[in-house]
Order: structure tokens, then sequence, then C-alpha cells
């Protein structure tokens, strides 16, 4: 089922949270809203699910204007943060609960309940109340509790927001697999560039209610529209320089003394900034950095350098990351090379020189 | 193993708890025994000798006890789910955030259980006389024809100290469930919003069972509240420094318990039996409540 917001908003009283966005979510699709906290996703997938109210713009589900229709009605599902089970009820009765208010007789909810248990491995625990369970399971029968009312939207609020590190990668996957086998259209918010990355079809990056930019996961890592994707998708942080374009060159403000080479033709004297992902620095190119390593992270299979030009001690050391880096030591002076192409150029209002 | 470090902590915990211990088992502890002793004793005033069961003899055939235990049972069992019903529905009215004026509201409910009892007394011995306020709005209202005889006829003495119990505790019990409630996650209900669960199913299939352990916990303080019901009955029903008027009709087990000591010849043995047996109906109906209560 596809999901279309058209230039929706939100406003409470004067103070407007979600201003105006537009989005197509095809049938199917794994969409991620991803932004700071503040920035209005939780908001608009509450909108979506019909816990807000909408200001303002047209909400469509499968074709369907949504915006006056109550929650129960939408065609949606949502699993929340905190799971939100009920506390009273066992694992069996959380997830048929609703299924009785639909009309279903016990027989098919008995059924539906049972297959959605097998999926998520829920079958033994089927008899215990939710404070007899673990973060994961919980997670689990909120899920379940979503997959029997059979809906065609899920939504997903921050679900692994908390289990702890290692659970939360491992859920990451189960839900991935949930969406190849259910192949149902999700809408899931997180905090968590890293979650966005790996289980989104289709990224939207919000910032202050809008949209700054939505694709790929790896369109949005290639090709940001603008400083702030660009520092928001990505771990490690992509790296930023303040440069001024002199001969034909960019000067770096921050590493006095030192050029790049200029890819794109820029008016003489213009201000740019350059942003350099650390893991550009991998292979050989023309562009060269002189730097000395102040801090070295060693990840086994991967090195994180933190390197500053030699006489600079202000601002943000440089964030490098390599493969083959086990002899790197904090002092060493390091030569970096990249291909200069890979250098994105944002102009003074933070978007990209393209 | 005792160290002399513990030992001197030990003695210096008991010393910090010695004054309270020895003012409990002076006032608590060493009446409670006493009037357990004293419950095998008859005699009038001082003069009293052991009496064995005697005491409880005399219960099965004293028409006032059971008069007064019967009254109290009726207390007791109309009074008391009226206002736990009553101080839920208020709970619930008052936890919603689009109700406007919540805090007056809150506070306007909550306050009667603070209020002097002998103010409350005064203002309801007033209100609901043959000509008071009660009467005359029910009248000017056409509800009723002629006064309704609070003070004087046992049915309608009955309603007006239910009607007063209930206005005084209903806010207290009401403040409890309003804490519960607000401890319930929000998305609890929301989540029942998407499930399309209706709002009857939502209060009786979610709210209720959330709150459960604080019914319980209510409905046996108020249990034990109302077994010893005393100031109301006299006070509002009373009359000439009598209360429980009009003819016995609001005499409770406490009332005749303070009749049995202060007002008539003293028979404190008797009147010992009396409260332990508000002790044991105490106990079995806590009992009672917390087997219903309990998880299936």
């Amino acid at each position: 089922m596809s999901v279309t917001l058209k230039s929706l908003r939100k406003a409470y009283g004067a103070a407007e949270v979600i201003k105006g966005v537009d989005l197509e979510i095809t049938p199917g699709e794994f969409c991620v809203f991803v932004g700071p906290s503040g920035c209005g996703k939780s908001t608009l997938l509450r909108m979506i699910a019909g816990l807000e109210e909408i200001t303002g713009g047209d909400l469509v589900i499968g074709g369907k204007r949504m915006n006056e229709v109550d929650a129960a009605h939408r065609g949606i599902a949502m699993v929340f943060q905190s799971y939100a089970l009920y506390p009273h009820m066992t694992v069996r009765e959380n997830m048929g609960f609703a299924l009785k208010f639909a009309g279903d007789n016990p027989g098919t909810i008995a059924k539906k309940v049972d297959a959605a248990a097998a999926t998520l491995g829920l079958t033994k625990l089927m008899d215990r109340k939710p404070k007899d369970l673990s973060g994961g399971q919980r997670q689990r029968v909120a899920i379940g509790r979503a997959i029997v009312r059979n809906p065609k939207v899920f939504l997903f609020d921050e679900p692994l927001s908390n289990l702890d590190a290692e659970l939360r990668v491992h859920m990451r996957i189960e839900i991935a697999r949930l969406h190849q086998e259910l192949k149902t259209t999700i809408i899931y918010v997180t905090h968590d560039q890293v979650e966005a990355m790996t289980l989104a079809d289709k990224i939207v990056v919000l910032r202050d209610g809008r949209v700054e930019q939505v694709g790929a996961p790896l369109t949005l890592y290639d090709d940001p529209d603008n400083i702030f994707v660009a520092g928001f998708i990505g771990s490690p942080k992509m790296n930023f320089l303040k440069a001024r374009v002199q001969n034909g060159q960019l000067a770096l403000v921050d590493l006095p003394g030192q050029t790049l080479p200029l890819t794109q033709s820029l008016p003489e004297g213009s201000e740019v900034t350059v942003g350099l992902r650390p893991d550009i620095f991998k292979r050989g190119g023309t562009a060269h950095l002189d730097l000395t390593i102040e801090i070295v992270e060693q990840l086994g299979a991967e090195t994180y350098a933190y390197a500053r030009a030699g006489a600079d001690i202000d601002g943000q050391p440089l964030t490098i990351a390599v493969t083959e880096g086990r002899d790197l030591r904090p002092g060493q002076a390091l030569k970096v090379t990249f291909d200069p192409a890979r250098a994105l150029l944002f102009g003074k209002d933070g978007q990209r020189l393209r | 193993m005792h160290t002399g470090l513990t030992r001197r902590e030990n003695l210096t915990g008991w010393a910090f708890t010695a004054p309270a211990l020895v003012l409990l088992g002076l006032f608590m502890i060493y009446p409670i025994l006493w009037s357990l002793y004293m419950s095998f004793m008859t005699g009038k005033g001082m003069n009293f000798k052991f009496g064995g069961f005697a005491n409880i003899y005399r219960l099965t055939q004293d028409p006032i006890f059971l008069h007064a235990l019967g009254n109290t049972l009726t207390f007791l069992a109309i009074q008391v789910p009226i206002m736990i019903i009553l101080a839920l529905v208020f709970a619930v009215a008052l936890n919603n955030p689009r109700l406007r004026g919540r805090a007056v509201l809150r506070t306007a409910i909550f306050l009667p259980c603070v209020t002097s009892l002998v103010v409350y007394s005064v203002l309801f011995k007033s209100m609901f006389a043959d000509d008071g306020v009660v009467n005359d709005a029910l009248l000017f209202l056409h509800i009723i024809s002629e006064p309704i005889p609070w003070m004087n006829d046992p049915f309608w003495a009955k309603v007006l100290i239910i009607l007063a119990i209930t206005w005084r505790w209903t806010g207290y019990n009401m403040v409890f469930y309003l804490a519960a409630l607000q401890n319930i996650d929000p998305s609890i209900y929301e989540q029942a919003r998407i499930d399309g669960v209706p709002a009857r199913a939502r209060f009786f299939k979610i709210t209720i069972p959330m709150l459960r352990h604080v019914i319980l916990f209510t409905t046996v303080l108020s249990t034990i509240g109302t077994l010893q019901l005393f100031d109301e009955v006299n006070t509002i029903t009373a009359s000439q420094g009598q209360g429980g008027r009009p003819a016995d009709a609001t005499l409770t087990l406490s009332l005749y318990i303070y009749n049995l000591t202060f007002r008539f010849m003293p028979s404190f043995g008797y009147a010992a039996t009396i409260s332990w047996v508000i002790v044991i109906l105490v106990g079995l109906l806590s009992w009672a409540q917390f087997r219903l209560a309990r998880e299936k």
C-alpha cells in the first residue's frame, strides 16, 4: 500500500513543528525517517498513525485520503518505543486483543496469533506476562501484535532505542528479515543513522520539521544535497574543512599553506566548505594532505586516526579511516592521498555545489 | 560475625529506635494485649472477674449488638462500592488532559477529607435539617412534595450517613487512582486506539485491570474505615449528646463500644470483646478481598 504526504503540516498553536512535508512511499517500501531529536520525525509518524491531528495538507494511504479517519481504520499497525504491551495480559492475549474488536472469532484469532508467534519465535512464551519477558522478547511481542492485524502499513517509532547494543543489531536484522518476508510497507523512525542506512530502501532526512533530502541510503551517502545530510549520514562523520578558491586551487583555511586541486569551476575568491569522508583516504590519488596523528583507534579490521595539520591546534581533528593502519602511532607524520573528485563542495548557505 | 564495631553500631541503632519502641509498646501493644485479656472479663466498672467465653455468649444474645452489627455491615455493603466506583469515575474523568479546570476540580473533590470534622458535621446537620437547604432545593425543584425527614426516619438517616461519608472520603480514594493512572504509559492507550478498542473496553479491559492493586488497597482501607465508623454517627445523627439516632438506626459497632464504655454503666470487658469482633471482621474481609483480587 502506498503512502503519500502532500504538504503535510502540524502546528501547536503558533508553533509549527511540521512545516510542509511532501513524500511518496511506494508499496512494499521500507522508508526510514531519520533526524536529530526534535526534528519532528516522531510527530510525522504519529500524524500518519492518527494519533496527532493534521493541521494542513493531505495524508493519502492506498489512494484514500486519511486526514480525518480514525486511527483504528487507517489500516496501520504501530510498534512503540516503550512497546506499550498490556501489562496484565499474557503474550497470547496481547497479540489477540485487537482482533477481538475486529470481529474475528476465537478460532481465527488463535490461528493468526499462533502463526505470528511461530514467525517470531514466541511460541514458548505465549502464557507469560510482559514483566516476565526480556527487552528483546517484549519487542518481538509488540511486533507480533502488529503482524496479526495484517496491516497495510507498519509504523515503527524508535523500536530499538530501549535495547542494548548487541540486541539492537540482532533485532535490526530480524526486522529486515521480516520485511523481506511480509513485503509490507514500513515507515520507521529512528535517530540512529546506522539503523537508517542498514534497513531503509528510502531514507527521509528531517530537520526542524522539513525534509532535507530523500533517497536511497547510498545516494545520501555518496551524493548529499547539503552539509546537514552529509554530516548526519555516515559513521564516522564526514570531515569538513573551510577553503577559499585561490589561483584555481582550494586554499584550506583550517590548514594554512595546504591546497587541494579544484575539480569544478568556481569564481576566484569564493568561500566553500570541503567535505571529505574518512574512508576516501584509503586509495591513492592526486590530492594530498600533510597531517600529524593525534590519536589512533584500532578496531581490528579498520583503524581510525584523528589527525591535524602540523601548526594547527584549534578546531576538530580530521578523521581518517584506513584498513591498513596497524602501524600508525600518535605523533607520527601522515601524508594522506585521495581522489579529488571524491571531495564534496558546499557553498556558504550549506547547499552542495555541483 | 559480630565484631566490636558492628555491636556498637547495633547498640546505636537500638538507642535511636528505643523512644519510638517504648511509646509503641506502651500505647499500642500493651493496650492491644490488655484489651484481649479484658475481653474475657465480666463485671461492671472496675469490678471485674474472669468470665471465660461469657462475653461471647452475651454477644449472641444481645439485640443491640446484633442491630449495630447489621447497621455497620449495611453501611459497608452499600457505601464502599458506591464510593470506590465514584472515585474511579472521577479519577478517570480528571485524568483526561482535555478536561478544563482539572486542578480546581481535583482540589475540590479532595478537600472534604481534610476538612474539620466538627465544621462538616455542623454544616451537614443544618443542610439536612427538615427546613434545611437540601430539602428546600428538592422542594423547589419539585423532586419531592414534602420534606425528607433526614434525621428522624431510620431509612433516611442511614442514607444521610452514607452521603456524608461518601462526600468525605471519595476524593481521598480518587487521589490514589489518579496517581496510579498517571503512572500508566500513555502509549498503551494510543496502542488501544490503533487497535480499535472501544472506550468501554478500554475502561473495563485495560484501566480497571491495571488499577487492580490500587483498587484492592483502597477497598481494604475503606472497609476498615467503615467498620470503625464512629465520627458521623456520633455527630450528624446525634442529639443531646446521644449518637446513632433515630432509634439506633445509625448505631454502629464503634458507637456501641463507646456507649458501653462511657455512656452506660461501664462494661469494659464486653466492650473489649466487641472491639475484637471488629478486628476479626477486618481480618476476614481483608483476607477475602486479597483472595478475590489475586492473579489467576
